[in-house]
């Protein structure tokens, strides 16, 4: 069998795939729940909840994203805002947030804490200690929602079983070439893969930026300090939570991650990080992660054997057919998170979705050669799980040190 | 301390988000005080002309426009940030040599002040209006694309009076020249795009009003200035 053979074969199978995906989002956003009366008299006791939100510098529209939790159509809940000090930019916005809703039971928590590695930990921490309420939801600075959201999220917790909620993310903002980048991968790779593992496979992926989960419940796995060493601290509380007989649901309520003023550099990163995490904890599995990109097999055999009419047609019709996809997708997650977010994108974005598509493809490669990831000012090498250990060696050579370790890892 | 930028651009002159997009951008960062300062070109050379041709300039016959997009940007931005947005210009006065051109910051500007009037008569004219003068990047810069401009701080004896404040620091250049010579000072981001944001910005302790950080300013007591990184 030819190259070209091979990649077109596993490009159709890719498409077949991302049919799939893009099929799960679309029941998972399109799902009909039953409407929760919002009516106080006639709607059941809904619990009391503790928001954490882990601040550090600041996250583009940072104050309407902590405004939206303050609006929220719920009857009792705390908002916990968490900083390592003062002079933290984010600081400034929390506190005018505060100020700006005085009936809100709001408090800034300004604490250092170094209990492990995770700089996020680290700021929930403090928080967690504090929250009153025994359901705590860890909510990431970079979300936006509604004011439906806490009722929508807290009717899975009348389940005993539930052990975690999480929820679905859309990108939206996409105001500079780098967001627009990084929200076409939220809304097509990103939110596919996790749609698709909880609806095809029952596997829970959790990603951090909403977690509402029993104080109990993640006190009985060690409590956040078990996870203060590692990196992907939300899929790994996750596994542990269903490891521990635990129900993990995905909420269909779409939240909006707001990503406006990205640069290229910033998007490379955070999917090069994202890529080592799922290559650390997937191992193998992280192998199909090619098929799921249908659009950069079917572009290798023109990089690698020379453009032909055979291989230019292959990659025109799988990249049409996803450009179609996702702007299809792409519309209907605008129409779900327009109540949150107004930003009308331009329908001529959806054109970048095959050089998008190549550049992830190509980024794939790196955690294969690389076990360090820069995060939040912080460089680490990350291990089995994510576990980080610290990287001091930054200079040239540490290309060396990181090749060696990443053997290392591996051979382990 | 109120966190403070004078120094900021827009699509009306060659900046390259809308004003409401700027003044978003700066409100959700949290800032107290701004002020929106387009470039007003001299009309007299070909770099002007120039610039007027592709309208990065405001001109008389859209100073209305402009002035009143800012003022409801800056009630806007009042209700829901808390951010006092002050209108103004930046009068850009611009030839091939760079001894010759010079940047001036009206502050608190009524009406349109024409950048090819002379230095003296803009300056007075921006007293009659009781706008704050600002001498902007007035020493050298290693900026290689921007032309310095120097005609400000060549001439400092004759027009040091007339200014009220002068930028100690502009995006990542700082002039240490306005600290020697005890010049009064505000630094700025010189905002043109949205990573213009992290620079260097001034901290005021004084009121959040015009009138009290016009004197602020004017006093320099209470004035810091900061890096401001995310």
């Amino acid at each position: 069998m030819t190259l070209f053979g091979i990649c077109a074969a596993i490009s159709i199978v890719g498409t077949v795939l991302y049919l799939f995906q893009a099929g799960a989002v679309w029941s998972l956003i399109t799902k009909k729940l039953e409407p929760v009366d919002l009516i106080p008299a006639r709607r059941p006791a809904l619990p009391a909840v503790s928001i954490l939100k882990p601040l550090r510098g600041l996250d583009d529209n940072l104050f309407d994203n902590l405004a939206s939790f303050c609006t929220q159509n719920y009857p009792e809940y705390e908002i916990l805002f968490s900083l390592q000090d003062h002079n933290d930019p984010a600081y400034k916005v929390a506190k005018k947030v505060q100020d700006k809703f005085p009936d809100k039971n709001i408090t800034i928590i300004v604490e250092r804490c170094n209990a492990g590695l995770n700089p996020k930990v680290n700021n929930l921490i403090p928080a967690y200690r504090k929250a009153a309420h025994p359901l705590v939801l860890i909510s990431d600075s970079n979300v936006m929602v509604d004011e439906n959201y806490l009722t929508e999220i807290t009717r899975h917790t009348n389940d005993p079983e539930v052990g975690l909620v999480s929820n679905v993310i859309s990108g939206v903002g996409g105001r500079s070439l780098g967001a627009v980048l990084e929200n076409l991968h939220l809304n097509s790779f990103i939110l596919g893969s996790v749609s698709f593992l909880d609806r095809f496979l029952g596997m829970p992926c959790v990603i951090g930026k909403s977690m509402l989960l029993k104080k109990s419940d993640l006190e009985a796995l060690g409590g956040l300090e078990a996870f203060k060493d590692i990196l992907a601290e939300d899929f790994i509380i996750g596994r542990e939570m269903q490891r521990a007989g635990k129900k993990v649901i995905l909420s269909n309520y779409l939240i909006s991650n707001v990503n406006e003023y990205w640069g290229i550099k910033r998007f490379l990163n955070r999917h090069t990080r994202w890529g080592k995490l799922r290559w650390k904890i997937g191992g193998a599995k992280y192998l199909s992660e090619l098929l799921a990109n249908p659009v950069f097999m079917a572009t290798l055999p023109v990089l690698l054997k020379g453009p032909s009419r055979e291989t230019l047609s292959f990659a025109a019709i799988i990249g049409v057919i996803k450009i179609l996809g996702d702007s299809l997708l792409g519309k209907k997650i605008e129409a779900s998170t327009a109540r949150t977010y107004v930003h009308k994108q331009s329908p001529l974005i959806y054109f970048l979705v095959p050089v998008k598509d190549i550049i992830i493809g190509i980024l794939w490669f790196v955690p294969l050669v690389s076990s360090t990831v820069g995060w939040r000012g912080n460089r680490y090498v990350i291990g089995q799980d994510s576990q980080l250990s610290p990287c001091t060696d930054t200079g040239v050579w540490s290309w060396g040190y990181r090749i060696t370790d990443s053997i290392r890892a591996r051979v382990a | 301390m109120m966190l403070c930028d004078f120094h900021i651009h827009t699509n009306f002159s060659d900046g390259s988000l809308e004003m409401r997009d700027t003044i978003d951008l700066f409100g959700q960062a949290g800032f107290d005080v701004i002020a929106v300062t387009d470039h007003v070109v001299s009309g007299d050379n070909s770099i002007g002309k120039f610039a007027r041709q592709f309208n990065l300039s405001v001109r008389g016959d859209n100073f209305d426009e402009y002035f009143n997009a800012i003022k409801e940007e800056a009630k806007r931005a009042w209700e829901k940030y808390e951010m006092l947005v002050i209108p103004g210009v930046e009068i850009s006065k611009n030839y091939l040599s760079k001894n010759k051109s010079a940047h001036i910051l009206l502050l608190d500007i009524k009406e349109f002040i024409p950048a090819c009037m002379d230095y003296e008569e803009i300056f007075l004219e921006a007293k009659n209006q009781n706008a704050l003068t600002v001498a902007c990047h007035p020493h050298h810069t290693p900026d290689i694309v921007n032309k310095d401009t120097l005609f400000l701080w060549n001439n400092r004896d004759k027009y040091a009076k007339y200014i009220d404040a002068w930028e100690i620091a502009n995006r990542d250049d700082v002039f240490n020249v306005i600290s020697l010579k005890k010049y009064p000072y505000i630094a700025n981001s010189d905002f043109h795009q949205a990573r213009h944001l992290y620079s260097w910005k001034t901290l005021l302790n004084c009121e959040k009003d015009v009138d009290s950080v016009k004197q602020c300013i004017r006093h320099n007591k209470g004035v810091a200035i900061t890096l401001f990184r995310n």
